[in-house]
C-alpha cells in the first residue's frame, strides 16, 4: 500500500505536464476549476494503467513455463511433462491478452471523455468571441482544430499513462525475478534500463518542440486550402488555378519537410530503444550462452544455471525493454497530443467577447417590447489591433420610434456602432442603453430579443430557404415565416429554391437575395422593437432597393430602426439623417 | 459496396510517382521483420546448445562460440539500422505521395463543374479532400507494409519449421495465415460501419464549427448561439460513440491476435516436445522453433489498425479516383471574327439541376474597344450573361465565342494571405510599383498605406476591410489582368458615391483598350457603356446606342446615387 502510494505521488510528477491542461479542459468556462472535476482525470485513470502492468507482468509465468519445457526437451523428458507448461502457456497467455484488452478498454473511455469535455470548451470559447476581433481563429482553422487534430488527444492520454506507468514497474519486477538465478544479468538489465529514459527525454522534447512546429502548419494548411476553395471563382476569374495549385504543392511539400524533421528525431528516439533492447537480448543470449559453456563462471550467485533458467533468463529479456520501447511510441503520441491540447487550448482563449451568451431560450420570454429608444453616450471603441480609434467618444440619441440614417464613407465607423448597438463587442468607453436599460453582458441576451438585425454580410448556413429563415428559432413557425417573407417580398425567391438546401455561403443566390433573407430573418423576429441594418441596400439594384427599402419600413413600422448606409434614397426615407464623420469631428 | 479493387488507380499512382521509395521501404521492414526473427531463434539455439554442449568440458571446448554469437550480434544491429531506415523510407516516400495527390486533386476540383458542385458545400468536401488524402495515408504504411511483413512472417516461420518436420510447418503457415488473416478480416468489416459514422459524425462536427464560427453575427442575433455550440457538441457525442465501437472492435482483434499467439505457441511447445521425444529434432532446434513462432506472431497485431482502416482507405480512394483521373478540361473557346471582341449565337443555357432554362436562343455580338452595359432586374440573367461569356457556364444549345476574358464576380473574394499575395493572384509577376499602381487606380492606395502596406495579412473573408474597400482591391485585381475582355460584375457596387465616380473614370481610363461588359443596376456604371443591353428574364428586350432617346431613357430606369 505504501509502494503503491509513493510511486502514485511519482505518477502526478510525471504527469504534472498533463495535468494542468486536462484541468483547464474540466474546468467551468468561468470560475475556479471544481475539485471534482479535477481528480475525476487522476485516479480513474490510474487504475487501467495498473492492469495493463498486471497484464504485462503475467508474461513472466508463461516464459518460465517454455523455459521448464524446453530444458526438460533437452533432459529427453517425455511428451506427458510438457502438457503442464503448455496448459500454463496457453491459459495465462489468453488471461494475459483479455486483462490487456478491459485495461485499454478503460483508458480509452477516460481519454474520450477528457477530450469530449476540452472540445466543449473550445466551442464555448469559439462561440462567444466578439465577429469585431480580428484576431479571432478563422473558421478553418478552428475546425481543423476541434476536428482533426483533437484526434490526436485520446491516443496521447489513454497511452502515455499506462506506458509510462509500465515502464517504470515492470522492468523493476524483471530485474527481480532474475535477481535470483543471476546477478550479473541482472546487473547488466539494471545499468542498461535507466541509461534509456534519459536518452529518450532528451530526444522526446526535441520532437515535442519540433512537432507543435509542424501541427500548426497541418493546421493553416486546411485553412489555407478551405480559404482557396471558398474562392474558386475569383480564383478561376484571374486565371490563377495553376499558381493556387503550384502553391499548395509548396505548402504541401514544406509540411512534409517539416513532418519529416520531426519524424527523423522522433524514429532516432525509438532506435536508440531498438538499439538497447536488441543489444541487450543479445548480450544476454551471448552470456547465458559462455556461462552454460563453462567459459564464464561468474553471476550465478556461485552456482551454474540451469537450461531453463538460462532460457528464462534470456526470455525476460525483451520483455525488459518492452515497456521502455513501448514508451518511445507514446512519446511521439504525447508530443503530438500535447500540440493538440495546446491549440485547443488557444481556441479556449477568451479574448474579446460577446456580451452575453447568444442564448434566447435562456432569457425570460419577452412579451413584444414596444419601439425602444437608443441613447448612445460617448462610446470609443478601437479595434484590436489598430492605434487609430474607429469610434471616439461618440453620442448619439434615437427616440422612441424614430428612423436614423447613419450617413458616413465607407470605414468611417458606421458598421462599428451598429455592432456595437448590437452587444457584438463591448464598447471602450461610454454607456449605450436600450429602453432605457444599459447594455450589459448581463442584459444582453434580452435585449437582444428585442433587436432584428441585418448585417452586410449575412451568413448562409447549410440548409433551406425556410431553415435559413427560422434558424431553428422556437416561436418561427411556418406562418410567422411566411409573413416574414411577404413583409420583404421573398415569397417569389424562396417558391424558386424550394426545399432544397443552399449553397454554403449563398452560392446560388444573388447578392440581393442573400440580403433579402437576412430580411426575412430578421423580419421573423417577431419580438424585435428595435431593427438594426448595416447597408441593407448596398448590393441591390433600384428596382430591388427600392421594394427593401419599402420592406425595411414595413418592418419598422412601429419599432425603433437604425440604419447604417451611404444610399440617399433610403436615408431620404428615414426621419432624420446623422453624419457620423461629422460626429467624430464634434466630439474630439 | 466497396470492392479492393477500387485502389487500383491509388495504387498505380503511388507506384508511378513513387515506386523506388515504396519498395525500398517494403524490402527494409521485410528484412526488418526476419533479422528480429532471426535474433529471437538464434539465441534460443545458442542458448539450448551451449547449455548441452557444456555438460562435457571436451564439447564445451570444440563448441564454435563465435559464429553465433557474432550473427546475434548482427542481427541485433541490422534489426535496429532496418527499422530506423524503413520509417524514414516508408513515411518520407508517403509525404510525396500526399503532396501530389493534394496538387493534382485540388487542379481536379477547379474544373469548372467540379468547382461549382465543390462551391456548393466547401466546408464538407475541403474536410473530405484533406481527410480521404489523410487516409491514404494509412494504405500504405499501416496496409500494405505491415501486410506484406505479416505475409513474410508466416512464410518464413512456415519454412524454418518445415525442416524439423514438414507437417508443423505446413500448419504453423496455414494457422498465422488463414487465422491472422480471418481474424483482420472480421476486423475490417467490422469497423467498416463505424468507421463510416465516425466520418459523418466529424464532418458534421468541422461543418457545425464552420457555421457557428463564420456565422455567429446572424446566431448570436437571433439568439441561436447556443443552439448552434449544442449542435456542434452533440457532433461530438455521435462522434465519441463512433470511435468507442471501433476502439472496442481494435481491442477485440488485439486480444483475439494475442490468445490465436497463445494457443500457436503451446501447440508448437507440444510438437517440438513430441518430436524431440521421437527423437526427430534435438533440444537447441526445438527452443529455435518455439522462439520463432513467438516472434512470427507479432508482425499481426501491427495489421490491426490498417484492418480497421481499409473501409476508410477503401472509401477515400473510391472518392478520390475520379478527380485523378479526370482531365483537366481546357473549354476551348472559340475565337471571334475579326473586329469582335464576343459572340453569341443562338445561346440556351441553364443552371445545372434548373428545369427552365435561363436564356432561350440568345444572339448578341460585341465589338472590340466597345463598352456595354447589360442592365434589367435581379434575377433576369446578367450575372448568367457574364458567366457563359467566361466560360464558366456551359452552353446548351448555340455558340459562344470570345477572346481571353477576366471575370470580376459580384463577390469579392479575399485570401486569408498578404496583401501582395492577394493582388498577385491576378499577376504573379508584378513588382510592387505595379501593385501599388493598380491600389492607386482603385482608389485604394490611401487606405492600404495607412493599414500598413502591402504586407498586411488581410483574415478571412477579407475581414479588417470594409465592404467598400474590399470591392475596390477586387478592382485593383482587375487592373493587374492583362486580357482583352473585362467581364464586371457591377464593379462599384457598395462604394459610396464620390468613390465611385472616381474609380469609374479610372476604370473608363485604364479601359480604353479593352472591351468591358459590365453587369449593372446603377446609372453611374451604365453611365460610361457605348451600348446598353436591357434583358428580361432572359430574353434581349432593348438595345440602345449612346446618342439615342433610348439610351437616356435606359438610364432615367437606373437607381442613381
Amino acid at each position: 500500500m505504501d509502494h503503491s502510494a509513493r510511486l502514485s505521488a511519482d505518477l502526478d510528477d510525471v504527469a504534472g505536464k498533463v495535468r494542468p491542461q486536462v484541468r483547464d479542459a474540466l474546468a467551468p468556462s468561468s470560475g475556479k476549476p471544481s475539485r471534482k472535476a479535477r481528480h475525476r482525470a487522476g485516479p480513474q485513470s490510474r487504475r487501467p494503467a495498473w492492469l495493463q502492468v498486471v497484464a504485462a507482468l503475467l508474461w513472466l509465468p508463461q516464459a518460465a513455463a517454455i523455459s521448464y519445457a524446453i530444458g526438460g526437451i533437452a533432459e529427453n523428458g517425455s511428451l506427458q511433462d510438457a502438457f503442464l507448461p503448455v496448459a500454463v502457456v496457453v491459459v495465462v497467455g489468453c488471461l494475459k491478452v483479455l486483462l490487456d484488452a478491459f485495461a485499454a478498454r478503460l483508458a480509452f473511455l477516460d481519454a474520450r471523455a477528457i477530450l469530449s469535455r476540452k472540445r466543449a470548451d473550445a466551442l464555448q470559447s469559439l462561440a462567444a468571441r466578439s465577429p469585431l476581433d480580428r484576431s479571432a481563429p478563422a473558421s478553418g482553422l478552428a475546425a481543423s482544430v476541434v476536428a482533426e487534430q483533437a484526434d490526436m488527444i485520446v491516443p496521447y492520454l489513454s497511452r502515455f499513462q499506462p506506458a509510462r506507468l509500465k515502464s517504470t514497474v515492470v522492468p523493476l519486477v524483471i530485474v527481480a525475478a532474475v535477481l535470483p538465478f543471476s546477478w550479473m544479468a541482472a546487473l547488466v538489465l539494471f545499468i542498461s534500463g535507466p541509461l534509456i529514459p534519459i536518452f529518450m527525454a532528451l530526444i522526446g522534447w526535441r520532437a515535442q518542440a519540433a512537432s507543435e512546429k509542424q501541427l500548426v502548419r497541418t493546421g493553416s494548411l486546411n485553412a489555407f486550402l478551405l480559404d482557396r476553395l471558398r474562392g474558386l471563382a475569383t480564383i478561376r476569374a484571374l486565371g490563377a488555378v495553376d499558381r493556387t495549385a503550384i502553391r499548395l504543392a509548396e505548402e504541401a511539400d514544406s509540411l512534409r519537410r517539416r513532418t519529416m524533421a520531426v519524424l527523423r528525431i522522433a524514429f532516432l528516439s525509438s532506435a536508440v530503444l531498438e538499439l538497447f533492447a536488441a543489444l541487450g537480448v543479445a548480450l544476454m543470449a551471448v552470456y547465458v550462452g559462455f556461462h552454460l559453456l563453462g567459459h564464464l563462471d561468474i553471476g550465478a550467485w556461485g552456482g551454474q544455471l540451469s537450461l531453463a533458467e538460462g532460457l528464462f533468463i534470456l526470455l525476460l529479456a525483451p520483455a525488459f525493454f518492452e515497456p521502455l520501447r513501448e514508451l518511445a511510441a507514446v512519446w511521439h503520441d504525447r508530443a503530438a497530443g500535447e500540440a493538440a491540447l495546446k491549440a485547443l487550448d488557444e481556441l479556449a482563449v477568451k479574448g474579446s467577447v460577446l456580451l452575453g451568451g447568444g442564448d434566447a431560450a435562456a432569457t425570460l420570454a419577452a412579451t413584444r417590447c414596444p419601439a425602444p429608444s437608443v441613447r448612445v453616450e460617448a462610446v470609443s471603441f478601437t479595434h484590436a489591433g489598430r492605434t487609430e480609434p474607429t469610434l471616439q467618444a461618440i453620442s448619439l440619441a434615437v427616440a422612441a420610434g424614430e428612423r436614423v440614417a447613419l450617413l458616413g464613407p465607407s470605414g468611417c465607423g458606421k458598421s462599428t456602432l451598429i455592432a456595437l448597438i448590437a452587444g457584438l463587442a463591448a464598447a471602450d468607453s461610454g454607456r449605450i442603453s436600450i429602453g432605457g436599460t444599459e447594455l450589459t453582458a448581463k442584459t444582453a441576451d434580452r435585449l437582444r430579443r428585442g433587436i432584428a438585425f441585418v448585417g452586410q454580410k449575412p451568413h448562409i448556413f447549410a440548409g433551406s430557404v425556410a431553415a435559413n429563415i427560422g434558424l431553428g428559432r422556437p416561436g418561427v413557425d411556418g406562418v410567422c415565416r411566411d409573413k416574414a417573407m411577404r413583409t420583404v417580398s421573398f415569397e417569389e425567391i424562396a417558391r424558386h429554391h424550394g426545399p432544397s438546401p443552399l449553397g454554403e455561403n449563398g452560392v446560388g443566390l444573388s447578392g440581393g437575395e442573400v440580403l433579402r433573407l437576412a430580411l426575412a430573418r430578421a423580419a421573423a423576429g417577431e419580438d424585435a422593437g428595435l431593427v438594426l441594418a448595416d447597408e441593407p441596400t448596398a448590393h441591390l439594384d433600384r428596382q430591388t432597393a427600392a421594394g427593401i427599402v419599402d420592406g425595411l419600413m414595413a418592418l419598422s413600422q412601429g419599432r425603433t430602426l437604425i440604419v447604417a448606409t451611404h444610399d440617399p434614397l433610403l436615408a431620404a426615407r428615414m426621419d432624420r439623417i446623422v453624419d457620423l464623420s461629422s460626429l467624430q469631428k464634434e466630439a474630439v | 459496396m466497396l470492392r479492393l479493387t477500387d485502389l487500383y488507380p491509388v495504387l498505380s499512382l503511388f507506384l508511378r510517382v513513387q515506386r523506388r521509395g515504396l519498395l525500398l521501404g517494403a524490402v527494409l521492414a521485410a528484412a526488418t521483420m526476419l533479422a528480429g526473427l532471426a535474433l529471437l531463434g538464434l539465441s534460443g539455439w545458442f542458448v539450448t546448445a551451449t547449455a548441452l554442449a557444456g555438460l562435457s568440458a571436451g564439447s564445451a571446448l570444440a563448441f564454435d562460440v563465435f559464429a553465433p554469437s557474432a550473427g546475434i550480434r548482427f542481427f541485433a544491429i541490422a534489426r535496429t539500422a532496418g527499422r530506423y531506415g524503413e520509417r524514414l523510407v516508408t513515411h518520407d516516400a508517403t509525404l510525396k505521395i500526399l503532396a501530389t495527390l493534394r496538387e493534382k486533386l485540388f487542379r481536379g476540383w477547379s474544373a469548372p463543374g467540379a468547382a461549382r458542385d465543390l462551391v456548393k458545400r466547401p466546408a464538407r468536401l475541403l474536410f473530405r479532400l484533406t481527410a480521404d488524402i489523410d487516409a491514404l495515408d494509412s494504405l500504405y504504411l499501416r496496409v500494405l507494409v505491415p501486410g506484406l511483413v505479416a505475409f513474410c512472417a508466416a512464410l518464413t516461420a512456415g519454412i524454418a519449421l518445415a525442416f524439423l518436420s514438414v507437417p508443423l510447418g505446413l500448419a504453423v503457415g496455414l494457422v498465422l495465415l488463414v487465422g491472422g488473416n480471418a481474424i483482420l478480416f472480421l476486423a475490417a468489416g467490422k469497423a467498416l460501419r463505424p468507421a463510416g459514422r465516425r466520418l459523418i459524425a466529424l464532418e458534421a462536427l468541422r461543418a457545425r464549427t464552420i457555421d457557428m464560427v463564420s456565422g455567429r453575427t446572424d446566431l448570436v442575433m437571433t439568439g441561436r448561439l447556443a443552439a448552434a455550440r449544442a449542435a456542434a457538441v452533440h457532433a461530438d457525442e455521435r462522434l465519441g460513440k463512433a470511435e468507442d465501437r471501433l476502439n472496442r472492435i481494435e481491442t477485440g482483434t488485439l486480444a483475439a491476435l494475442g490468445m490465436l499467439g497463445a494457443c500457436l505457441t503451446g501447440g508448437v511447445l507440444l510438437a517440438v516436445a513430441a518430436l524431440a521425444e521421437a527423437g526427430a529434432i534435438t533440444a537447441p532446434v526445438a527452443a529455435f522453433g518455439v522462439l520463432l513462432t513467438l516472434a512470427a506472431v507479432e508482425p499481426f497485431a501491427g495489421l490491426r489498425r490498417g484492418a480497421l482502416e481499409l473501409g476508410r482507405s477503401l472509401l477515400a480512394a473510391r472518392r478520390i479516383a475520379p478527380r485523378l483521373s479526370a482531365d483537366v478540361e481546357v473549354p476551348l473557346s472559340q475565337q471571334p471574327a475579326a473586329g469582335e471582341a464576343l459572340r453569341f449565337d443562338g445561346v440556351t443555357a441553364a443552371h445545372a439541376g434548373a428545369p427552365h432554362p435561363v436564356f432561350r436562343e440568345l444572339s448578341l455580338a460585341v465589338e472590340r474597344g466597345e463598352c456595354l452595359a447589360v442592365i434589367g432586374a435581379s434575377g433576369s440573367g446578367k450575372t448568367t450573361l457574364l458567366g457563359l461569356a467566361a466560360g464558366e457556364i456551359p452552353v446548351r444549345q448555340g455558340t459562344v465565342a470570345s477572346l481571353p476574358s477576366t471575370l470580376m464576380t459580384q463577390r469579392t473574394e479575399l485570401f486569408e494571405d498578404t496583401l501582395r499575395d492577394n493582388l498577385k493572384l491576378a499577376d504573379p509577376d508584378a513588382n510592387d510599383g505595379r501593385l501599388w499602381q493598380a491600389l492607386a487606380d482603385a482608389g485604394l492606395k490611401n487606405d492600404i498605406a495607412a493599414l500598413g502596406g502591402l504586407d498586411i495579412v488581410l483574415g478571412e473573408g477579407g475581414l479588417g476591410l470594409s465592404g467598400g474597400q474590399s470591392r475596390r482591391l477586387a478592382l485593383a485585381r482587375l487592373f493587374l489582368r492583362d486580357t482583352p475582355l473585362w467581364l464586371l460584375d457591377e464593379p462599384t457596387d457598395g462604394l459610396d458615391g464620390p468613390t465611385a465616380c472616381d474609380v469609374l473614370d479610372r476604370l473608363a481610363a485604364r479601359a480604353a483598350e479593352k472591351t468591358v461588359v459590365i453587369a449593372t443596376h446603377l446609372r453611374r456604371e451604365a453611365a460610361i457603356a457605348d451600348r446598353i443591353v436591357h434583358i428580361d428574364r432572359g430574353r434581349i428586350i432593348e438595345i440602345s446606342r449612346r446618342g439615342e432617346a433610348a439610351f437616356e431613357m435606359a438610364l432615367q430606369g437606373l437607381r442613381p446615387d
